[in-house]
């Protein structure tokens, strides 16, 4: 086990260099640059050139590079040239936000979706497996956005039961933390509601058409302990969706916070990408990076622990 | 009699739902409204600086407002004013020398009384080349200020050059003596504390999300501001930034979507107006040196095939005045007949195509701006296409970030390009910067014409405005002639706000002006 967890955190390193590398690339690649957003239409020429200069933007593409990757190494994210502020305290500010609302629709995601996908696969052609097919229809098709500016319309505007947007810490209170994040995390989280339901359903559907199942439901076990039996098997696809769904909602709430005017994470990337503020773009696609890797290694010893013959098999 | 649940299902449901209401506060219940005398007004766009001398972005300059006074204002209705200096400068005969008299009951937020010292070292500071600041170019003609005494300074011009009063509100700001040096640049640009004279003393700045300032209670307009305090927020998206006013959870918005404006500022409880600027151009950056748009004729069968009137009121909702000159339709310099050569007129415009080398229409790229700064120009951009194809002039549209655009206008690599280009809201500012040579961005039309430079100049020596006013028409006729850069027309500054919020006016030039505003 702890070979295969040193091997996974190896490829992982991997992983992690060549995103670095390739992430480096691109942003030196895109046209525009920060100096015409930091000084403006009206710079001259000289004024941008010195501005390169000073933020070492004129060096050759590889220098930059290793310079960017020691001080990464060093845990230094270096320090915006369009803000002035210091990217790593930018990244630890903002990163309680993103996290707290992702969680947040992680676990309504998990509990509603793989919730219905059971109770749909134990009655096929029941409510829940008629509220599946319907939520699969919704979810899959309804895009994040809409659903959050039809939420601020009525929930907000019209009801006046939340707010339009905005963030409260939890140190504001749980009640006031929890007006700010609800309507973000339902609209991150009903594409993943339908999704994993449709999964988990599929996989635990398919695991009690299997033979040991009928053998057990023969040898008299209860029906509570053979579900449980062939949800333990069913699980592991469902848990390799779920950890790619946590990676990837990171990446839709890029959206959501722009629309609920959330100061997080995404929030910050897209002012980043908007400005060319190349420092702190890397440094959060590179935290993104970490945390989808993360999430994966994660999936990959959760399923290892479920199923021995992936043990074996390692 | 209650009904209690009878079966387990029922009562498990029932125990849940239970549990869920009393996890949630009263408050989830009903949105806060915003209350006390905090003002929170809302800008579209994340700024990056505070500091004046450096700010490139209209809406934020209330930041720099807030914290930051200069010696004249150009204020809400384009009239300028004395500010931290007690009347207008008096102007020597040769139009090189201003003269100003300070206030005398001015301090700064650090509680330090305001003095010429102060006004010198500000301007010492400014034009600096060492100190790279991002205005210094439109002062540079001030040669040198003086301090004559406590409370009296004088600026003298290299030439003569009246203009550079109206650049100060926007771009200029008075700080006190050494403060650059003690602080940084850095302070000025994210925590500006202590060092202005402004009715708002900083407070805090949470990126991607608000700034705060408190009130000054020693600010020298006894009564002012009346607010306690100005939360100033960022909320790029419109829809966003709609619901939050419609909540109550702001006071006044910027930049509203023009497509809704008329919708809105009807609706209950809320109060919306615009006006014209004088500084805001929808231009069509046509590049002179490059075919088609080399060809004068062609260039004016464009300028006449383009129904402006059209655009302002169906595309812009009426906040676009249509102008085909570079000058605004409210403005006191404004040339109706110079305006009428290059106007919609569809039989002339193929008169001038068939006089053009491109007798048979030509095809044209035209770049423009992805995201929207403060009218959309990608819609009048596509009206265009329909409008020009009637005399057989066919738009590609090429779509580009600002930053790309920019960089493209400026250094002549476009055909054509279309943006909205705000200036201060006086009469020379778009008119140096893109028909005059060796400006930044002369190459957006490769235009040189040493008349219009010989009658730019002799403006430079007016202060009277009848003599102003024949100068500049003077100009626009030129214009008209030789139709260097295509103009669609000039901006509405908008906004909307509550009801309770009073005394508030839109300002000609964009920027939301909260000193005087009551909540």
């Amino acid at each position: 086990m702890l070979r295969l967890v040193a091997g996974r955190i190896v490829s992982s390193i991997g992983t992690l260099l060549f995103v670095g590398f390739a992430l480096f690339a691109m942003t030196r690649a895109g046209p525009g640059s920060p100096a015409r957003i930091v000084l403006g239409a009206d710079a001259t020429a000289a004024q941008l050139a010195q501005f390169e200069q000073a933020n070492g933007l004129d060096r050759p593409f590889l220098a930059q590079y290793g310079a960017w990757l020691s001080d990464i190494l060093r845990g230094d994210f270096g320090r915006s040239f369009v803000t002035g502020r210091d990217v790593g305290t930018e990244i630890v500010n903002a990163l309680p936000v993103t996290l707290s609302i992702v969680l947040f629709a992680f676990a309504i995601a998990v509990v509603f979706g793989v919730g219905i996908g059971i109770a749909a696969a134990l009655r096929p052609g029941g409510v829940f497996d008629r509220v599946s097919r319907l939520l699969s229809v919704v979810g899959l098709s309804v895009p994040a956005f809409w659903l959050g500016i039809v939420l601020i319309r009525f929930v907000a505007v019209d009801l006046r039961w939340l707010p339009p947007g905005g963030y409260a810490p939890l140190s504001a209170g749980l009640g006031a933390h929890l007006q700010t994040i609800l309507m973000p995390a339902v609209s991150l989280a009903v594409y993943y509601i339908a999704v994993l339901a449709r999964m988990t359903q599929a996989s635990l559907q398919d695991t009690l058409r299997g033979d040991y199942v009928r053998t057990a439901r023969a040898m008299g076990l209860s029906s509570p302990r053979v579900v449980v039996y062939a949800l333990i098997n069913a699980l592991p696809p469902v848990i390799n969706l779920a950890a790619l769904s946590f990676g990837y909602m990171f990446g839709w709430a890029l959206i959501i916070e722009q629309v609920f005017n959330v100061p997080g994470l995404s929030r910050a990337l897209l002012n980043a990408i908007s400005q060319r503020d190349f420092l702190l773009l890397q440094g959060i696609v590179f935290l993104f990076t970490i945390i989808f890797v993360l999430a994966n290694l994660t999936a990959d010893l959760v399923n290892r622990v479920l199923d021995p013959r992936q043990r074996v098999a390692a | 009699m209650v009904n209690l649940p009878t079966d387990r299902r029922q009562f498990l449901a029932a125990s849940a739902g239970g549990a869920l209401a009393a996890l949630l506060p009263s408050s989830l219940l009903h949105a806060q409204p915003n209350a006390g005398k905090t003002l929170t007004i809302v800008l579209p766009s994340n700024p990056i600086t505070i500091d004046p001398i450096n700010q490139l972005n209209h809406d934020a300059m209330v930041l720099g407002q807030t914290v930051f006074e200069n010696l004249v204002e150009f204020d809400v209705d384009g009239v300028l004013k004395p500010q931290l200096a007690k009347a207008l400068p008096t102007i020597s005969a040769d139009k090189k020398t201003y003269t100003f008299e300070l206030r005398d009951d001015v301090t700064f937020h650090n509680g330090k009384k305001m003095t010429a010292e102060d006004v010198k070292y500000s301007f010492d500071y400014l034009l600096d080349a060492n100190n790279k600041a991002l205005r210094r170019p439109l002062f540079t003609k001030i040669a040198k200020v003086t301090v004559l005494d406590p409370l009296k300074v004088q600026v003298d011009l290299s030439e003569p050059y009246g203009q550079w009063l109206y650049f100060l509100t926007k771009y200029m700001g008075i700080f006190p003596a050494g403060s650059r040096k003690e602080h940084g640049d850095d302070y000025f640009k994210s925590k500006p504390v202590g060092i202005g004279t402004g009715f708002g003393m900083f407070e805090e700045w949470k990126p991607n999300d608000s700034i705060s300032f408190k009130k000054n209670p020693n600010y020298w307009r006894k009564g002012l501001p009346a607010w306690d305090r100005l939360v100033v927020k960022m909320i790029p998206e419109d829809a966003t930034r709609v619901a939050y006013l419609l909540t109550n959870q702001v006071d006044i918005i910027s930049a509203p979507p023009a497509r809704e404006f008329n919708r809105l500022k009807t609706m209950p409880g809320i109060t919306g107006a615009s006006r014209p600027t004088l500084g805001g151009a929808l231009l069509m950056f046509t590049n002179n040196l490059k075919p088609p748009l080399d060809d004068l004729n062609f260039r004016k069968a464009l300028s006449c095939a383009i129904d402006r009137k059209t655009i302002g009121d169906k595309v812009y909702y009426g906040l676009l005045d249509p102008a085909a000159v570079l000058a605004p339709p409210r403005g006191w310099w404004f040339n109706d007949e110079a305006d009428k050569e290059l106007g919609f007129d569809l039989d002339r415009a193929k008169e001038f195509l068939a006089k053009s080398k491109y007798p048979t229409g030509a095809e044209i790229d035209i770049s423009i701006q992805a995201e929207p700064y403060l009218l959309d120009t990608k819609d009048a951009a596509i009206f265009l296409q329909a409008q020009l194809a009637k005399i057989g002039v066919k738009i590609n549209l090429k779509v580009y970030e600002f930053s790309v655009l920019i960089q493209q206008i400026a250094r002549g690599e476009h055909q054509m390009a279309m943006q909205v280009f705000m200036s201060p809201g006086e009469a020379t500012y778009i008119i140096a910067n893109t028909v005059m040579p060796g400006q930044f961005l002369s190459k957006s039309t490769g235009y040189d014409n040493p008349e219009l430079s010989a009658l730019m100049a002799a403006s430079f020596l007016e202060t009277e405005e009848a003599k102003l006013k024949d100068l500049y028409g003077k100009m626009q006729t030129i214009m008209a002639r030789d139709a260097p850069i295509g103009v669609l027309g000039f901006v509405h500054a908008s906004n909307l706000w509550r009801q309770g919020v009073q005394d508030f006016k839109v300002n000609q030039a964009l920027t939301m002006s909260v000193g005087e505003v009551k909540v």
